[in-house]
């Protein structure tokens, strides 16, 4: 019972930055049907610019949690910078001449431009990044948790309510919700729908920096670190629903767990495995997503 | 007018450069070794402290005249750890660089996937860091082999591995943990063999991937097994999580592992949950022989810091260079044939950081290292330093290959 116990504790806090990513994919799916295939690389980036910042505010004699706060702002800011530029380069001119793939290939494109930035200017070694937490794990009962895993569980519910309520109550935020819902009639109403999908991106990629500097302490930070984060974080959106904000962090604690529990009961060579499988599984029962609602597209 | 007194400075520098180079009474043509190596990504701790270590021999055998009176100049490659790109390096060191001999290979996989050109080219490669135990045997059914060693090899470690753990320190129910790849699997293999050897079974055997960050499966269920030991065989990264995922869950057992638990990169990320770790050393970062304390000086006077990032590495590829000096002078060629006959009769003793080279190959031996040599290293407080002091006391320090 208490290995059970453990194993979903752990699952959680690795399934909410999958699920933190995946809510990124969801964010720019909702507005433009599009989706930024570099994520992984944007949470790498964003992990990146909050190690060079942190290092240099406790270079100048500050606290690690103090100076971590501090970073966070310049994340987020540079993360939403860096997502506006994916869609002013990769999606925009793809959705003017309505290209069907373009955008994918675009977006893949920067994301492999952005790593091999990264590793001119980082290196390619794995770096330390400091923790803002003490890194000894405290005892729930008989579960031993380390405090940055609460901290990942709060931070990542913390921004999606934060982005969820900016959508349901500012005027901008409805302005998104709008495009969402039909983009033609939002246009209609005088709604900047390309401003708003402009906006979707620089919100996604703000997620997948704020991502980055979450994990970044439990793991090493380099230009590799975003691959497979964000390919795992793509299975989560689509066993969750791209239309589901919701869904992403359900999915995201179900991958999660799912991996530690094969790991422990079946073998650890198949940690992956079963993760894969449910994704089959899903598109092929419901290929919108566990809590995905059916869209219906007329021709 | 600019643009003149441009011209003139130029032509002065090249004829200083002229002048410097005839200063050092070097004539002909400078002799081309390889140097292939990750000195980028997870293993460049190794790669780059290999390399460190191979210029400052270098530099050492140029500042003496070199070997036929010619200059040693490396060609120094990143294989990044990767199979295709150290394929692709050793392709463009023989048919493009013209090379006399490689040095380097950090990456079992690497080094598995490249020597064989350099074994159809006759061109030798002294491996100075993979232990794959294939490597020095890796075409059993061609009578020349151009593959030579400085490194302890996975056989030697794993089983100096298990006679640590099993025999010395009794521990009778061990975990092994390794990583995916050629290195790790090998290493898991020779391990199990090893613990045969000795009537154990392992109560565990689990393995991850490279970039994995959460070890916690792994880690429980060697604690459900009842472990009271770990052998590792990974590398740096992937080792600090395991010990940082035995600090999460509050168990705390010993690891033992291959030589990769001496990296700078297990060392810094586990920090304090990484001490107590033990594995197999050629060299320890110590002056215990007036050679050993000429060579730690000289590197950080070369290279600055007060700790190497990877002594074996730096060690080993410094030795290797003088092996392979020795070999040309003794051949009096640089063909590839006559420098491999020549590794195998090697008539001049060398004393090297590691060992005193006396006979190190022959035509069926090509591992320079045998397993007297290497004594086991522990992490303490962020270096490594001998696990048991008395086995390099005194007149131990120097541990020699038995004749024959």
């Amino acid at each position: 019972m208490d290995i059970l116990a453990q194993l979903i504790v752990s699952g959680i806090s690795v399934g909410m930055i999958y699920g933190v990513i995946a809510f990124g994919y969801q964010l720019t799916f909702a507005t433009s049907k599009t989706l930024n295939f570099g994520q992984g690389e944007a949470l790498m980036l964003g992990a990146l610019v909050g190690l060079t910042t942190i290092n240099f505010l406790i270079a100048t004699g500050m606290g690690t949690l103090l100076a971590f706060i501090l970073m966070l702002p310049i994340v987020l800011i540079f993360g939403m910078m860096q997502g506006a530029v994916v869609e002013f380069l990769g999606v925009r001119q793809a959705m003017r001449t309505k290209s069907e793939a373009g955008w994918i290939m675009a977006t893949i494109a920067l994301g492999i431009i952005f790593k091999n930035l990264a590793e001119n200017f980082w290196g390619r070694d794995a770096l330390r990044f400091p923790s803002p937490l003490p890194e000894q794990a405290l005892s729930v009962g008989a579960v031993r948790i380390q405090p940055m895993e609460i901290a990942i569980l709060l931070g990542a519910l913390g921004l999606m309510i934060a982005v969820e309520v900016f959508n349901r109550k500012s005027i901008y935020g409805k302005a998104v919700v709008a495009t969402a819902l039909d983009r033609d009639a939002a246009g209609l109403m005088g709604i900047d729908t390309r401003l708003v999908i402009t906006f979707s991106y620089a919100l996604s990629s703000m997620s997948a920096a704020f991502a980055g500097v979450l994990v970044a302490p439990i793991t090493l930070t380099g230009a590799a670190m975003g691959g497979a984060l964000g390919l795992k974080a793509f299975a989560v959106a689509i066993i969750g629903g791209l239309s589901s904000g919701y869904g992403v962090v359900v999915g995201g604690m179900i991958l999660g767990i799912t991996e530690n529990l094969t790991g422990y009961y079946i073998s650890t060579g198949y940690k992956d495995v079963p993760g894969l499988l449910l994704l089959l599984l899903v598109l092929s029962v419901k290929p919108a997503g566990l809590f995905g609602s059916t869209a219906i597209k007329k021709v | 007018m600019a643009n003149k007194t441009f011209l003139l400075a130029i032509l002065a520098s090249t004829a200083l450069v002229g002048v410097s180079v005839s200063a050092s009474a070097q004539s002909g043509a400078p002799i081309k070794v390889g140097l292939s190596g990750p000195f980028t990504g997870g293993s460049s701790s190794m790669g780059v402290s290999m390399r460190d270590g191979v210029k400052l021999a270098v530099e050492e055998i140029n500042k003496a005249g070199g070997v036929l009176g010619r200059p040693i100049q490396l060609i120094e490659r990143d294989d990044e750890a990767k199979n295709e790109v150290g394929v692709q390096i050793a392709q463009e060191l023989i048919n493009k660089e013209k090379v006399v001999a490689t040095l380097g290979f950090i990456n079992t996989g690497v080094a598995q996937a490249a020597q064989r050109f350099y074994q159809e080219a006759e061109i030798p490669v002294l491996n100075n860091v993979a232990t794959g135990s294939i490597l020095t045997n890796q075409w059993p059914d061609q009578k020349i082999n151009y593959v030579f060693r400085t490194s302890a090899n996975d056989i030697i470690q794993s089983s100096m591995i298990a006679e640590e753990a099993i025999t010395r320190q009794g521990f009778k129910k061990p975990a092994i943990l390794a990583d995916a790849t050629n290195y790790g699997q090998l290493g898991r293999e020779d391990m199990t063999n090893a613990l045969a050897k000795l009537n154990i079974k392992p109560v565990a055997v689990e393995k991850f991937n490279i970039g994995d960050t959460d070890m916690t499966a792994q880690v429980l269920k060697a604690k459900e097994a009842n472990a009271d030991v770990i052998l590792t065989y990974a590398i740096g990264p992937e080792l600090a999580q395991i010990a940082n995922a035995m600090a999460k869950l509050g168990w705390k057992v010993p690891m033992i592992g291959s030589w990769t638990l001496s990296m700078a990169s297990y060392i810094d990320t586990a920090g304090p949950n990484g001490d107590g770790a033990i594995m197999p050393q050629t060299f320890i970062e110590m002056p215990t022989t007036p050679k050993r304390k000429a060579f730690i000086e000289a590197y950080h006077k070369a290279y600055g810091g007060d700790r190497m990032p990877s002594p074996v590495s730096a060690a080993q590829g410094y030795d290797s260079a003088y092996l392979l000096a020795a070999a040309i002078t003794q051949a009096k060629s640089t063909d590839g044939a006559k420098i491999r006959t020549a590794l195998e009769n090697l008539e001049t003793k060398i004393e090297g950081v590691v060992t005193i080279y006396d006979k190190p190959f022959s035509a069926k031996d090509h591992e320079a290292i045998s397993p007297n040599i290497p004594v086991m290293g522990l992490v303490k407080g962020g270096r490594v330093v001998p696990a048991h002091p008395e086995d390099i006391a005194g007149d131990k320090a120097m541990r020699v290959k038995p004749k024959g």
